[in-house]
């Protein structure tokens, strides 16, 4: 089994190269590490180009939406999360305008792929785990990617549309096994997938936090513990549907969300369950409040053994965190 | 003077009458988006209209409406777009300051300073890769180029060989500030060598002149695959944005009823003109471009 950063190349490789007359872009994808492998082997594909460009990451968001605007479909891969920072005017300015464009299906595919530094040895500066906070500011699609189910769906679904959005791979699971879960359902806007299907409880992970997800559901099972394991994968407006359904069903929720960020989608999940499911039990498990910016680990771990016996209590309301 | 450029002059003195239009819409607060007129812009505007091509694209500014009137057949789905109309050009979505006209080659226009120049590097490297023809004209001035994304711009502009005719309008004024009020000088001309971009500067509202070379400048971007660097030096006197209330200098003193000439210099394009065609044919153009009786008495 490849590890996930060598199996998200390839797919993206293999994607990239069906993109006739796309430009691939962004600052070493030719030379060295090829982004830390990211862009390992990536080739022009038919009538497109493959460019290696310099250090003006506003400038290079930009010319993505320019591209869009004159119907070329574009890709800017970008090293870090935080690097965006910079092409925060165009993400709001410039999108703002590209979405009034009275033909959105002339426009070419803008999408950016980038790598949120969430190891946590980079410093404060680069502590930048929020894609969420990111891409809320004018409504940016953004969708984390964390396994073979996810990453194949995002990519066929996403690369070629017309539009834009940023896809975000996870650092810390760089050396990871790529993992290959059975998908029980992905919705069409690939916003949220599941994995497992159990009646006992609902498990919902955010950002990159579908590895700890899976880890409890499977302690859970053995424990004789059936759980509906959902990852959702967009940050903006995902479609809750049927996790709403599966509370209604299971009464009972666990949340993961390892973003670092303020404004969770775990929250959000939770107001719109607030109606439907009223009374019922959550746990919530996230980074707390006065959350470390240096250099320190940045994973987000898990109690499972403590989680789990409070999965076996009557009450299970509370937030945990780690 | 005759044909090509009796043609450029009239479409000057025209430009300057839909300014003027607007302006006095503004003075009666008729629109409900912010208006950046261009009064003093006109004679590049035109050269920059001028000199486009079918497959020629231009990106705006926030300061864009002499480029869009240059542009357009008419005064009213402008001003219907303003009035945030569904007959405006736009049918009423973009406003004043992201105006564009994509049927005449404007393709995108930025109220956000600087932010123009790396999209109008997309659409030329857009250009590039399809290999159409034709070159991208984007529109900065003396406050968008102390913006990072200027600099930015010319040095991916430059490394990729793309072809865009960058004009920068140095009216000396950024909002309220003048150049030596905020910053220190910026040598456009070091700057562009420094990047191997070949640069022009143009001054004194001459429209054939301006045209003569917007036009050699773009033909050169098309035929060497590089950015060029036009600076033209003007003014723009309506101040920052038409009638403001409280503004320093009240811009609310320029009335159509004074005539199309706004200010007996230089600065004044169609002062240039007059003086350029004599009082005689100047007055039988403004007549020509001012329809209707009242009208042309004003002017």
């Amino acid at each position: 089994m490849p590890d996930y950063i060598t199996a998200v190349n390839q797919l993206i490789v293999d994607h990239a190269s069906r993109m006739a007359g796309a430009v691939l872009y962004g600052e070493n994808i030719k030379s060295g590490s090829r982004i830390s492998g990211l862009t390992k082997n990536l080739r022009a594909p038919q009538a497109g180009r493959i460019l290696n460009v310099g250090n003006c990451e506003s400038t290079h968001c930009g010319v993505g939406f320019g591209l869009m605007m004159a119907g070329v479909p574009a890709i800017l891969f970008v090293k870090q999360l935080d690097f965006m920072l910079l092409g925060i005017d165009h993400f709001v300015s410039t999108y703002n305008v590209v979405r009034s464009h009275p033909h959105l299906d002339d426009l070419g595919s803008f999408t950016i792929i980038t790598i949120v530094c969430d190891q946590g040895w980079q410093g404060p500066q680069s502590s930048f785990n929020a894609l969420g906070d990111l891409c809320s500011l004018a409504r940016v699609p953004g969708y984390s990617i964390t396994n073979a189910q996810d990453t194949r769906h995002v990519l066929e679904r996403q690369l070629p549309s017309p539009g834009f959005r940023i896809i975000a791979l996870s650092q810390r699971l760089f050396s990871t096994e790529f993992l290959e879960p059975p998908l029980v359902y992905a919705a069409h806007d690939s916003s949220v997938f599941q994995y497992t299907a159990g009646d006992d409880v609902t498990i919902a992970c955010f950002n990159f936090a579908f590895p700890q997800g899976q880890i409890l559901s499977d302690k859970l099972a053995a424990c004789g513990i059936t759980a509906d394991l959902f990852s959702i994968n967009a940050v903006v407006n995902p479609d809750w549907t049927r996790i709403v359904e599966s509370v209604a069903r299971t009464k009972r929720i666990v949340l993961i969300d390892d973003t670092k960020g303020a404004r969770t989608g775990c929250d959000e999940l939770l107001r719109s369950l607030a109606l439907p499911v009223c009374g019922h039990d959550a746990i919530v498990v996230t980074r707390p409040a006065d959350i470390p910016l240096g250099v320190c680990p940045d994973s987000l771990d898990i109690d499972y053994e403590r989680l789990i016996a409070q999965l076996g209590r009557p009450n299970i309301r509370g937030r945990v965190t780690t | 003077m005759q044909g090509k450029s009796l043609e450029l002059a009239r479409r000057v003195l025209r430009l300057r009458y839909w300014q003027l239009l607007i302006n006095e819409d503004l003075k009666q607060k008729l629109f409900v988006v912010p208006v950046h007129c261009a009064i003093g812009h006109e004679a590049i505007a035109i050269a920059v209209s001028d000199s486009m091509g079918p497959l020629d694209q231009l990106v705006l500014s926030h300061r864009n409406l002499a480029y869009n009137l240059a542009r357009a057949d008419g005064l009213d789905g402008i001003r219907d777009e303003f009035l945030h109309r569904g007959a405006g050009l736009c049918h009423g979505h973009l406003g004043s300051m992201n105006l564009v006209n994509r049927a005449r080659g404007i393709v995108y226009s930025s109220s956000i300073l600087g932010n123009n120049i790396p999209v109008a590097c997309g659409f030329a490297l857009a250009k590039q890769v399809r290999g159409l023809g034709g070159v991208v004209i984007v529109l900065t001035g003396d406050g968008a180029m102390e913006e990072g994304p200027f600099y930015e711009g010319l040095v991916f502009a430059k490394s990729h060989n793309l072809s865009l005719v960058i004009v920068v309008e140095n009216n000396n004024q950024s909002m309220a500030s003048t150049i030596s009020e905020r910053r220190c000088s910026i040598s456009l001309a070091d700057l562009c060598r420094s990047l191997a971009i070949p640069f022009a500067t143009l001054s004194g509202n001459d429209v054939m002149d301006y045209t003569v070379e917007v036009k050699r400048l773009a033909e050169r971007a098309t035929d060497a695959s590089t950015p060029v660097c036009l600076e033209v030096h003007l003014a723009a006197l309506n101040q920052h944005a038409g009638p403001t209330p409280g503004w320093p200098t009240d811009p609310k003193t320029i009335s159509i009823d004074n005539g199309l000439t706004v200010e007996p210099t230089t600065s004044d394009p169609v002062f240039v003109l007059r003086r350029q065609l004599g009082p005689d044919l100047f007055d039988e153009l403004i007549r020509e471009v001012t329809p209707g009786p009242a009208q042309s008495s004003r002017a």
